[in-house]
């Protein structure tokens, strides 16, 4: 499967005065995982931001199935079937756990003015996804304010893969995770790979990057570094490039004489 | 209420009893205060508690709720909209000068059927402009719609002068087609005309089903239902609870003297606790565990509030004339010491405070010395004495109901302590010199007693629960119910336009008639599943049972009159429109908040717009919506001015953005957005009603009355904030909320906002 879905062109992002990403290209296939990588700063999450229509690209072009398009909002990427996890997870503290999940695209049953939300249905399936994440949550009606850190990551993560229909981008969605959950996502990951969808996968593990990425994309200070098969490239090699080469080199020298 | 989580329970949740629920409901500070303000004024003045003086608060809560609803919505989606007050004002203006003659100095000379209208779009467009003005330059709402507010101010003034050389734009009685809009918007219920000697008869029932429907309710919430009932349970519950009590009513209603009022009301007691304790023994677990007995402090708040009570009653037979002098103590030479000596006293405590030798709060004690004076004549007798009465009693049964609920007594003591209460309520009843406290105090002290011994009695027989039960599936009930209902009031409604009536006594009578029918079937169902089914978590149908027909009993009681009271009474009652448009959009407004997407979608915006709109949740467009409902409802509130006046001064409505506001605050909503109810903005707004008819109702010097009513919102929103952090402490319990949360949050905040209705 390498008709690919999405392509993005000499994509540059300007916040201002600030340049945040110039040039950058690549292309997204379905069934396959693309791994952003990455220092912090490097511009990872300005780059999906735009995939995910929450940013607009200032220059290049962005392609949908051949066809140039710009996400006006996030509403119209996931229209188009682009569902993310976002770095700041992006959830309503005071709000309850299945109205989180569910914001955006409520079910609901009646017609007219009289549409309202099916509740009953939002909150079974809403506790269904997460237990299937490994996460028991007690009640879905508990705020997300009071959820622990990887619980609420969690949330976000079997939201996006529940709407994800054609992409899922997940940004550095492992960070609060224990083992087991990380376990989970990964594979997941790949469950999502394997339906035909594309993924796309920050994260700053090479250790979770390298196992169930085919595509990487490297990143630093708003320039792409290029764009490697998994075929082309050895984790000893990604992670050197990943940290900006050298320096890593030279602690670990440091801390073996230590 | 939480109760209701798909899929069950959780071992891992505590269960929250019904009044830990209720405790977590972001209006419930406000239900609080209302309750106590209508208190308060009750006990002060004659003429507030009847039906003549609820017409007169609630005209000025409706005009004030209107707004004040879409306000908390846009205040829950995080903007203000100052612009709002003088949108009432304006909407009356244009449709007035749009509908005047064309002359020298005339208007558009429109019909009012396209004036109306037009007045609409005019609303909207502000809205819209606000709106969209907010969402495209990023400005805070607060900078732009001031702006719109100076706008309007100038376009009213402005224009209204221009065409008709006045401050003042009158005339819409002259417009062609103002019976058809007066009819709509300049309606009136005139209680006098409404003669239904069957009123006493629905009311009482009403009480009786709604007692039941609530006691049963807040039972079934409590306890654990037991898996084997004996056979007897029902029956005997049931002529207890129902049969015995209605016999009491009766007796109550068809006899007069103090003598059948005692016997009436020991009937009613005695039955009431007979089927609480059959339905409670036969239906619950039964109690394991021994109870211990009372420790020293439980035995100190007995001892304060048996002494309360007794003092207040005390208090209530010797002050209870019906004096209306001002109280006057501090005036002269004495008035001005004791301010001064309350100045000083602030400047010490206050600089004695800053050096960390008292407590911050001390020169609160300064200010309030300061303010005795003014108080002293600012109040009558009659007044001092209510709230010494009042304020005694409240605390004193308080503390009661407080010690018998919380510790786990033994029997006997929850038990004497009801019965000093009836007791009480019998002294109250023998002795008092007026007729309110006899009568009314009377019935309310026995209510109380009864709560007690009830409460007790359940207790000492049956098991608490500690998992949450989901609400069971009410089937057809529902649905028939709502449908049956719903038809029944278009068919009523119907009947009385063809018959001539107007179009608000077709649709009041016709919803009243329906809704008691709805009611009806819906009750049946309610009390069918709870004796002949299995089901547990009866609970909230129960409640809602026993809700909806206290309100159908107030409806009734305050839409009609016996003929007895008619002849008795000169003074007309009359309920405007508004009151309906009131009820009506609270009920939206909850039902939007709880139940649709854009309810979610207000949350949302309001608690974090970025996250709202990265998830797909369409932030611009709810926000610009939330502005145009606030419009439309000015719309609404401005048609409502200018037909009950026909004349509408320039200024009318300007200033009136902030009491949206503050009474939104009372009633629970967070002045940051992402938190609160359409149903507390409501009651806020009732609150405020009461308080600045009340002070007139109970002959204080009204000069004050802002400094009282500014002084009781403080109040108010210091008990609000104060009952809520205490909810949010109990529900921290159960996480440990992270410190990026914003303060002031809440479980079950974003759930639903207490809809007093059934599900439809
Ligand atoms: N809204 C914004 N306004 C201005 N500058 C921004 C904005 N968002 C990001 N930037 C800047 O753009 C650059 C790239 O940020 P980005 O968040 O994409 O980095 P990242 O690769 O995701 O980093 P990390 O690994 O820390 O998440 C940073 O230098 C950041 O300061
Ligand atoms: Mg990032």
């Amino acid at each position: 499967m390498s008709d690919t879905l999405i392509e993005l062109r000499n994509i540059s992002k300007f916040y201002g005065n600030i340049i945040a990403l110039t040039g950058v290209s690549t292309t997204v296939n379905p069934g396959e995982v693309t791994c952003v990588l990455g220092d912090n700063g490097a511009g990872k999450s300005t780059f999906i931001k735009i995939l995910a229509g929450v940013h607009q690209h200032d220059e290049g072009e962005l392609l949908l199935e051949g066809e140039e398009v710009t996400f006006s909002s996030p509403r119209a990427a996931l229209a188009a079937g682009i569902a993310t996890v976002y770095q700041d997870l992006a959830m309503v503290p005071l709000m309850s756990v299945w109205r989180n999940f569910f914001l955006g695209a409520e079910p609901t049953r009646g017609f007219g003015p009289f549409r309202q939300i099916d509740i009953e249905k939002a909150k079974q399936i809403a506790k269904e996804q997460l237990a299937e994440m490994g996460i028991d949550i007690r009640d879905t009606e508990q705020p997300v304010g009071t959820l622990s850190g990887g619980e609420r990551q969690s949330v976000a993560i079997a939201r996006a893969s529940y709407f994800g229909a054609r992409v899922l981008i997940l940004d550095e969605p492992t960070s609060a995770l224990g083992v087991k959950q990380s376990g989970v996502v990964l594979r997941r990951i790949v469950e999502a790979r394997d339906r035909g969808l594309a993924v796309i996968f920050i994260t700053h593990n090479p250790n979770h990057a390298y196992p169930v990425g085919d595509r990487f994309v490297i990143l630093n200070r708003g320039h792409s570094m290029g764009n490697f098969a998994k075929e082309d490239i050895s984790q000893a090699e990604l992670t050197q490039m990943m940290a900006g080469g050298a320096e890593l080199e030279a602690l670990q020298h440091e801390l073996a004489t230590h | 209420m939480a109760a209701d989580t798909a899929g069950g329970a959780d071992e891992r949740l505590a269960y929250r009893g019904p009044i830990q629920q209720l405790l977590t409901r972001p209006e419930i500070g406000a239900l609080l205060g209302l309750a106590g303000v209508w208190l308060l004024f009750w006990l002060t003045s004659e003429a507030f508690g009847t039906a003549g003086g609820t017409a007169n608060f609630l005209d000025v809560a409706a005009l004030l709720g209107i707004m004040a609803v879409p306000v908390a919505l846009l205040m829950i989606g995080g903007e203000f909209d100052l612009s709002s007050g003088a949108m009432t004002g304006a909407t009356a203006i244009f449709v007035i000068l749009m509908s005047r003659e064309v002359g020298e100095l005339g208007g558009a000379g429109f019909s009012l059927h396209l004036a109306v209208p037009l007045s609409l779009c005019f609303a909207l467009a502000i809205g819209w402009f606000n709106g969209t003005l907010v969402e495209r330059t990023s400005l805070p709402s607060f900078i732009v719609t001031l702006g719109t507010f100076f706008i309007l101010i100038g376009a009213k003034l402005g224009f209204g002068k221009l065409f008709t050389n006045k401050v003042i734009v009158e005339g819409l009685d002259e417009a062609q087609g103002y019976e058809f809009w007066d009819d709509i918007f300049g309606a009136e219920w005139i209680r006098n005309q409404h003669i239904w000697d069957g009123r006493d008869w629905a009311w009482a029932g009403l009480l009786v089903l709604a007692g039941v429907a609530l006691l049963l309710g807040l039972l079934e919430m409590s306890y654990t239902r037991r898996a084997d009932p004996p056979p007897w349970a029902a029956a005997g519950a049931f002529i207890g609870a129902v049969a015995v009590p209605l016999f009491g009513f009766v007796m109550l209603l068809t006899t007069d003297g103090t003598a059948s009022n005692w016997l009436g009301g020991a009937v009613i007691a005695a039955g009431t606790l007979a089927g609480v304790a059959t339905w409670c023994a036969s239906r619950y677990e039964p109690v394991q565990r021994r109870r211990p007995s009372p420790d020293n402090r439980t035995m100190r708040m007995i001892g304060l509030g048996v002494g309360a009570v007794v003092v207040a009653v005390v208090l209530a037979l010797v002050m209870d004339a019906t004096n209306s002098d001002q109280l006057g103590f501090l005036g002269g030479g004495l008035g001005r010491a004791v301010f001064a000596i309350g100045i000083a006293g602030t400047g010490v405590l206050a600089a004695l405070a800053a050096t960390g030798h008292v407590r911050s709060s001390a020169p609160v004690i300064g200010v309030i010395v300061s303010l005795l004076p003014a108080i002293s004549f600012m109040m009558t007798i009659q007044a001092a004495r209510a709230l010494l009465f009042g304020g005694l009693a409240v605390a004193g049964v308080v503390a009661l109901m407080l010690v018998t609920a919380r510790a786990d007594l033994s029997l006997w003591l929850p038990m004497a302590t009801a019965a000093i209460v009836a007791i009480a309520a019998f002294v109250v009843q023998a002795e008092s010199a007026s007729r309110k406290l006899r009568v009314e105090l009377f019935s309310v002290l026995l209510l109380i007693a009864l709560a007690l011994a009830a409460t007790a009695a359940a207790r000492a027989l049956a098991q608490r629960r500690s998992t949450a039960v989901p609400v069971p599936q009410m089937g057809l009930w529902p649905r028939v119910g709502a449908a049956a209902g719903g038809a029944a009031a278009v068919v009523f409604a119907v009947i009385e336009l063809i018959d001539g009536d107007g179009l608000l006594y077709a649709l009041s009578t016709g919803a009243a008639k329906g809704g008691a029918i709805a009611l009806g079937i819906f009750a049946v169902g309610t009390f069918y599943r709870l004796l002949f089914s299995s089901d547990e978590g009866m609970g909230r149908p129960l409640v809602t049972v026993g809700l909806a027909a206290a309100g159908l009993a107030l409806a009734v009681k305050l839409m009609f009159i016996t003929t007895l009271e008619e002849e008795a009474t000169q003074a007309v009652t009359r309920f405007r429109v508004s009151v309906l448009f009131y009820v009506l959009f609270a009920a939206v407004g909850a039902w939007v908040l709880a139940k649709t997407r854009f309810g979610s979608w207000t949350f949302a915006v309001g608690g974090n717009k970025d996250a709202a709109r990265s998830v797909g949740v369409p932030a611009a467009r709810t926000k610009t919506t939330l502005f145009m409902l606030v419009s439309v409802c000015a719309w609404v509130a401005g048609m409502l001015i200018a037909f009950r006046l026909n004349s509408v001064q320039a200024n009318v409505g300007d200033g009136n953005e902030f009491r949206y506001i503050i009474v939104a605050v009372v009633g629970g909503n967070l002045l940051t957005g992402g938190y609160g109810s359409a149903i507390g903005a409501a009651i806020g707004a009732l609150i405020w009603g009461m308080i600045s008819q009340g002070i007139g109702f109970a002959r204080w010097n009204t000069d004050w009355r802002f400094l009282v009513l500014g002084g009781l919102l403080v109040v108010a929103v210091i008990v609000n904030n104060y009952v809520r952090q205490r909810a949010e402490r109990s529900q921290a319990a159960r996480g440990d909320p992270d410190d990026d949360e914003p303060p002031g949050g809440d479980a079950g905040a974003a759930d639903e906002s207490a809809s007093a209705g059934a599900e439809p």
